[in-house]
């Protein structure tokens, strides 16, 4: 897969194919699940917030427009003000119980941490990068080894390993700009 | 002088001290290599920063339905589709007595060059390979990792353990998004600590599938990893953690399907996967 078919994914929503719900549904589920889960803690809440995600972007999908970002910046976007209403509810939910109870008081919802989403847009960026590409930059974020080892490890010529650096190390750039939010 | 080689600048930006001293001193006085390298480097630190448990989760299968009943949208998933389960009557490994239930015996404390034997694909006995050739094959078995932390040698934990037997943490396992053909499959572990060792009770609800169910703890590198065992028939198993281990390096728990193809090494095909809590892998 490749960013191509990510925009093949989006034309199938804007076109109101009857299967494009489900094919963005299975690109992008984890990814919103993800940040949902991250966010909420609480696998319920998680799944709900993914529910009314996928179910808003199929009745507002007139409202995506491709000209002006791509469908996963839109549904990161869907996902985090899901995600502050539901921090919201459960502030509200607090502050009955703590007008029942006299408890304590709780600290003021907050949208997602912009440094989770990012993170969640790279590593799902990071998992879509051809096999062995993948291989290369995992090795270079998180071994000690250097392009020269990476390179006499893997069996793979110098260059090759320069390349797939140089252009992994964009592609992720150029999703966390489109999708990413603190980044 | 041109701007600098987009390569140089990628490796700059990954820390490497990548070409030559007129390179650095262009990158640095360039308005427009220094942001270009700003940004790289923004990105090699945001991947840094990111945990392995930051690896997505797939969502639960009622979630779709939920979806397509509120929508009204009848398409099934394609790739998400749970697999067919195997025969009845072929749920039972075909070799009982080599994979019921065996922990890996605690073996001698765990020294350095023993944690490094897990790059050699070990279980039980090592791969009679070179060094280069069994880094190939752990790497190969890390491709199925993803994201792990730097690489390191695991580190020793002769740390004095909590008196009484206590369960310390329950984990839930689940499927890793790059293997719909296991969502739906699910399974808990619970860490028990007792006064000498840590114990692994595994319980996995999967498909009876020919081959067998097997235990590993994955390190944070992304390459090393330690065969717990096999689980019996009915997908359970009580597996110690060898003596020595840390768990703070060996923190995720994965359960392979695994065909009787005689190897010894993880067959990539990862069903479930969760984290130990850190509070769990502390050091007592």
């Amino acid at each position: 897969m490749d960013r191509s078919s990510d925009e093949d994914v989006a034309a199938a929503l804007c076109g109101g194919q009857p299967d494009a719900l489900a094919l963005v549904y299975e690109r992008f589920g984890p990814l919103v699940y993800s940040i949902a889960l991250r966010s909420l803690g609480i696998r319920s809440d998680a799944e709900d917030v993914t529910q009314q995600v996928f179910v808003s972007a199929w009745r507002s999908r007139d409202r995506f427009d491709r000209g002006r970002g791509t469908l996963g910046g839109w549904l990161v976007t869907i996902t985090r003000n899901k995600v502050a209403d539901a921090l919201r509810d459960r502030q509200r939910d607090s502050r009955v119980l703590q007008q029942v109870t006299g408890g304590a008081s709780v600290a003021a919802p907050e949208a997602p941490a912009d440094r989770v989403v990012d993170r969640i847009v790279l590593t799902d960026e990071l998992a879509r990068l051809p096999e062995a590409q993948r291989l290369v930059m995992v090795l270079s974020f998180y071994s000690d080894l250097t392009h020269e080892q990476i390179a006499r490890v893997l069996g793979l010529p110098l260059g090759t390993v320069k390349s797939h650096i140089r252009r992994g190390l964009q592609r992720l750039r150029s999703r966390l700009e489109a999708d990413g939010v603190a980044y | 002088m041109s701007h600098t080689d987009p390569e140089i600048l990628a490796l700059r930006a990954l820390g490497e001290t990548a070409g030559t001293a007129r390179d650095a001193e262009h990158a640095a006085s360039c308005a427009r290599c220094r942001a270009e390298l700003a940004r790289l480097t923004a990105v090699v630190r945001l991947a840094r920063d990111t945990e392995p448990e930051a690896a997505l989760q797939v969502p639960p299968p009622q979630v779709w339905d939920r979806i397509a009943a509120a929508t009204g949208v009848s398409a099934t998933l394609n790739g998400l589709a749970p697999g067919r389960p195997a025969l009845n009557g072929s749920a039972a490994p075909a070799e009982p007595s080599a994979v019921l239930g065996t922990p890996v015996p605690p073996a001698s404390p765990v020294t350095p060059e023993h944690s490094r034997a897990s790059w050699l694909g070990r279980r039980r006995g090592a791969w009679p390979r070179g060094r280069l050739a069994g880094a190939i094959a752990g790497l190969a078995a890390g491709l199925i990792i993803g994201i792990g932390g730097a690489v390191g040698v695991a580190q020793l934990n002769q740390g004095p353990r909590p008196a009484a037997a206590q369960v310390v943490a329950r984990i839930e396992l689940s499927p890793l998004p790059q293997f719909p053909q296991w969502q739906g499959s699910t399974g808990t572990a619970v860490m028990r600590a007792t006064a000498s060792q840590q114990e692994i009770v595994i319980t996995l609800r999967a498909p009876a599938r020919s081959g067998f169910y097997e235990v590993w703890l994955l390190a944070r590198d992304g390459v090393s990893m330690i065969s717990l065992g096999d689980l019996s028939a009915d997908h359970t198993g009580t597996f110690t953690v060898p003596p020595g281990v840390d768990l703070r390096d060996y923190s995720r728990i994965d359960i392979s399907l695994q065909p009787f193809d005689g190897s010894t090494q993880h067959s990539k095909a990862s069903v479930v996967r969760g984290s130990l809590p850190a509070a769990a892998t502390a050091r007592a």
